[in-house]
């Protein structure tokens, strides 16, 4: 028997094939914060609630890492996605980076493997026709 | 506040360095530096050290055994700038008055950590996620290769000038020069970014003497004086962000200049925090060395060049000296204090009276970096 572990699980939504993330949105400030919290850290007011993304976002940067720790199994495609005022760091693709603007969507998959099992998290893969 | 000198500087060189600990390290920088000044433990006010890994106490480990013990000392741990927060702390106890006579210093080593990318261990969402620092700087790099129109070769250009730099640099971890072929055919990391286009974890440590003009007039060392020292933290949002525009260092730099009297053209030498070869484009751009966007020209065309129009890392950089994080800060303040006073040897630019230091420390979650500081020596 395996143990799942889930980065960032706690902020994940799922509903059928539909994924999105928990942000924070700051009444105060309409600051935006991923992951949640519950005070603003801009201008530290206690007047937030948690709201979920969308499903979509557009990549803003992205590499594939080529040396990194073991349990990533390099290579891996990171990337920074933004998605309804906050970015956010996901794996996804393959073999080559995203290239800047390309639309993505929000999955959940395996980012890597430890002793203990599967690693998964949030993931993004292209929208189709874009890569 | 009143005037403060740098009057001494001394290196550990740094390389790979195994069997030499972060406080052995620090303690032959400190030991050569009393000993080239002439300064006894108890001339001594205080003394700072900055280190990421080298353990609790640092500076007092590393002091006590030069016979400073006893008089106030603080071990400092900003990232990669945690020498010169070190060098920082010890200007603001000469420039309020509260010490005529300061040792900073910064010490690491990074070979205990085996090979590979070097360990975050904030553990934040992004790190639990697998970011190491090459792939940080590799999406700033894809990012302003987009968004400016650069091509890759400006991100070799600058690995060559800085390990041909470095080449003539004993205190260096890489002394050979390389060629745009070398880097273009170098391992690659993260892409766009190559082994070549990359710092090493390197050991090492550095070490300067901070005083008052009285202090420095007794001693037998020439001595440069601070003009400038302004240490920042970087704004934590998640939002969308401009990556190719650190503005830690813009926001710091503008302090030191302010605080200085000085504008980017009026610097000769920088030694800036290139930690990756993006790193020396993005920065020199938020130093005000290059217009935003044009950095990636001005590399090509030679103006960082040591005959250039400001000579950027002429020490050879984090790319060419190497990159024992807490001593990095140190270091660059030890190499403007010999350009300054004519004692930089083969890596002389000659005439330069105006030099600026810059380092930025942890790329951590949520901001550019954790940390910037940035120093500016004049001659007078």
């Amino acid at each position: 028997m395996t143990t799942v572990e889930t980065v960032g699980g706690e902020w994940i939504r799922r509903d059928g094939d539909n994924v999105t993330l928990t942000i924070t949105r700051c009444h105060a400030c309409d600051a935006r914060w991923f992951p949640p919290r519950d005070v603003c850290s801009h201008c530290a007011s206690t007047d937030v609630h948690d709201e979920p993304t969308g499903d979509r976002g557009v990549v803003y940067a992205s590499t594939v890492v080529r040396a990194g720790p073991a349990a990533y199994r390099p290579p891996y495609v990171l990337s920074y996605v933004d998605i309804d005022g906050v970015r956010v760091l996901a794996h996804g693709g393959t073999g080559e980076a995203f290239a800047p603007g390309t639309p993505v969507r929000l999955g959940i998959g395996e980012i890597g493997r430890t002793d203990a099992g599967p690693l998964m998290s949030y993931v993004i893969t292209a929208e189709d026709g874009a890569r | 506040m009143r005037p403060v000198y740098v009057a001494g500087a001394a290196v550990h060189p740094f390389g790979k360095h195994p069997g030499i600990k972060a406080a052995d390290l620090g303690y032959a920088a400190v030991r050569d530096l009393l000993a080239r000044t002439g300064i006894t433990p108890e001339q001594v006010d205080a003394g700072f050290g900055g280190s990421t890994y080298g353990g609790s106490l640092l500076a007092q480990r590393v002091l006590q055994r030069v016979g400073v013990s006893g008089q106030p000392v603080y071990t400092v741990e900003n990232a990669c700038a945690s020498g010169a927060a070190a060098v920082h702390l010890g200007w603001q106890l000469v420039a309020t008055g509260q010490a005529d006579c300061v040792v900073a210093f910064g010490a690491d080593n990074l070979t205990g950590f085996g090979g590979g990318t070097l360990p975050l261990t904030t553990g934040d969402i992004e790190i639990e996620q697998g970011m190491v620092m090459p792939a940080a700087y590799a999406m700033r790099a894809q990012r302003y290769l987009h968004d400016f129109g650069a091509a890759p070769e400006a991100l070799s250009a600058v690995s060559v000038k800085n390990r041909r730099n470095g080449a003539a640099n004993p205190r260096a971890h890489f002394q050979g020069e390389v060629s745009p072929a070398d880097v273009a055919g170098s391992r690659p990391i993260a892409d766009p970014l190559r082994l070549l286009h990359c710092c090493p974890n390197s050991d090492g440590g550095a070490a300067v003497l901070l005083c008052s003009a009285e202090i420095a007039a007794q001693l037998p060392t020439p001595a440069v004086r601070i003009r400038a020292s302004a240490v920042r933290s970087g704004r934590f949002h998640t939002g969308y962000r401009d990556m190719t525009w650190p503005e830690i260092t813009a926001r710091t730099a503008k302090a030191a200049y302010a605080m200085a009297g000085l504008a980017p053209s009026d610097v000769d030498i920088v030694e800036l925090h290139d930690a990756f070869a993006i790193a020396e484009l993005l920065h020199a751009e938020a130093l005000g060395l290059a217009d935003r966007g044009q950095a990636h020209k001005a590399i090509v065309a030679g103006e960082f060049d040591r005959d250039g129009r400001v000579a950027v890392s002429p020490s050879g950089g984090l790319l060419s000296r190497g990159h024992p994080v807490g001593a990095t800060g140190a270091t660059q303040i030890c190499e403007a204090y010999w350009q300054l006073t004519g004692q930089a040897g083969d890596l002389q630019v000659p005439g330069a009276e105006v030099a600026l230091t810059h380092v930025t420390g942890g790329g951590i979650f949520g901001v550019d970096n954790g940390a910037c500081a940035v120093h500016i020596l004049t001659t007078d």
